[in-house]
């Protein structure tokens, strides 16, 4: 027990780390999903240009790493003359960088009902509005619904990567703790705790919504 | 056959048939996917209160027709008109086809109810929504309205206690007959069936053509795509036959299925009869 003597003085800034990390995923995951959904819809409902468009997009950021990108935009930023906080700086490039993936499981979901759905809607005099509003998106978002869970897990593990630039978070703090006690072992074995813990809640939910999906189907 | 409409309220539907006035007309529609040209130069015209029924060989375009009709399938060249109304396209000064635009296309649609195969209803929704979603926000009825017409439809073909089930938890013949609900939800001048039987289990069949029998009776326009003769026969006003994407012949049930005057239509009907009986 002796051991974990530097983990049980320092649980608490581990916390508050894990309090940014949740803080900042929060904040990547919502324009992610926002510019995801748009991305999915220009995709299928867009014209040849913007289908290029967004294809040519994805497939930029599913070439490059995450930590590459954040690091060209942290030294990018400052040359382009742009004041952007570092907080907001790297969850503008998170949420960039997962709205490409979001967009291909919402796009998945709309592709995904079958064509039977479409064509009940406008025999029904439904406008295109109207039959992705009641009959497309509830069905889309709910097939969608379990990767999607999967890939804000994803995102809250891809924070810890933002470190490197210098931002201040759950593997930040780690490092700091182990800098000051000289125990890695116990101190990023708690942050693997504390990473597990909210990545299984959302795996959970994951789960639940994935049983909620198939209610009807 | 159990009688599904057996102590249910009399029929509800307000139709007031008026024989020799064309309800459908479609003049010279041809389609094509890629090379394959699935309607020929069709023209079919169907009268208000007539029951048309359309008989014909597998691919050769029965389906299709009916996809014309509402314009679920784009066509090439001709005009659909129901009611008067143009469907998909209109014939401008120059006798050159315009295509209506989508919210005219929508609002037609709505006039022409379809019952599609495999039910095609809203799985995330309950029998009463997906009866009453569309005459709510396609047609503005209040909901309280809607609901009750659906009650209504759904006691004449003997679902009145299924309206907050999920279609998932109804049988194929259940399911069956709320789409044929959902789709007289919205007042259609005309009602399309496309196969409607062909996914069900031969002891539900008979539901579902009760539920289409009691229509006809009432003096609804149909159009009806079946394998099934001998409801052919019985509800048909008349049966159009096709082959290759053209109509063949048509006539009166007993002249068409007993005294057919093409060699197609007799070879067909052999083969179906060596197999069923009609």
């Amino acid at each position: 027990m002796k051991e974990f003597a530097p983990l049980l003085h320092g649980y608490w800034y581990l916390f508050r780390g894990a309090e940014m990390t949740l803080l900042m995923a929060a904040a990547a995951v919502v324009p992610a999903t926002f510019v995801g959904i748009l991305l999915a819809l220009a995709q299928v409902f867009g014209n040849r240009f913007a289908r290029s468009a967004v294809v040519g997009y994805l497939f930029v950021i599913r070439g490059i790493p995450l930590l590459v990108l954040l690091t060209f935009v942290y030294y990018l930023l400052p040359l382009t003359g742009i004041d952007l906080p570092p907080f907001w700086g790297v969850v503008v490039v998170m949420a960039l960088y997962y709205a490409a993936f979001m967009s291909e499981v919402f796009r998945a979901g709309i592709l995904s009902l079958p064509r039977a759905q479409w064509d009940a809607a406008r025999s029904l005099g439904m406008t295109r509005q109207l039959m992705l509003r009641i009959v497309i998106f509830p069905q889309a978002l709910r097939l969608a619904s379990p990767p999607f869970v999967s890939l804000c897990a994803n995102l809250v593990k891809a924070t810890s990567l933002v470190s490197i630039v210098g931002l201040w978070e759950l593997t930040m703090a780690s490092r700091e703790i182990v800098e000051r006690t000289l125990a890695p072992f116990q101190i990023f074995l708690g942050a693997a705790a504390i990473y597990f813990c909210i990545c299984y809640t959302l795996a959970l939910y994951g789960k639940y919504l994935e049983r909620r999906a198939l209610v009807g189907h | 056959m159990a009688n599904i409409l057996s102590g249910a309220p009399s029929l509800a539907i307000d139709i007031v048939p008026v024989l020799a006035r064309p309800m459908l007309e479609m003049s010279g529609v041809s389609k094509r996917f890629g090379t394959l040209e699935v309607l020929r130069e069709v023209s079919l015209s169907v009268q208000a209160g007539e029951v048309v029924v359309v008989i014909g060989p597998s691919g050769s375009g029965k389906t299709t027709l009916l996809r014309c009709i509402n314009l679920l399938e784009d066509y090439e060249r001709g005009i659909v008109t129901v009611d008067g109304e143009p469907v998909g396209y209109r014939l401008d000064a120059g006798n050159q086809r315009v295509r209506l635009p989508e919210r005219e296309i929508a609002a037609a649609r709505g006039k022409i109810g379809i019952v599609f195969q495999s039910f095609n209803l809203f799985p995330h929704m309950n029998v009463l929504q997906n009866i009453t979603a569309a005459p709510v926000r396609v047609k503005g009825i209040s909901r309280a309205q809607a609901e009750a017409r659906a009650r209504e439809l759904l006691a004449m073909v003997g679902l009145s206690d299924k309206a907050a089930e999920h279609p998932v938890r109804l049988s194929g013949g259940q399911q069956q007959r709320v789409a044929i609900v959902r789709a007289l939800a919205m007042d259609p001048k005309i009602m399309l069936f496309d196969e409607v039987t062909s996914a069900l289990d031969p002891e539900l069949v008979g539901e579902v053509l009760a539920a289409m029998q009691q229509l006809a009776r009432a003096g609804m326009t149909m159009v009806v795509v079946t394998h099934e003769m001998s409801f052919a026969r019985d509800i048909a006003d008349r049966i159009v036959f096709m082959d290759d994407g053209v109509i063949v012949e048509q006539g009166k049930p007993e002249q068409l299925l007993f005294s057919p005057t093409t060699d197609r239509v007799r070879a067909f009907l052999k083969r179906y009869n060596d197999r069923y009986r009609i």
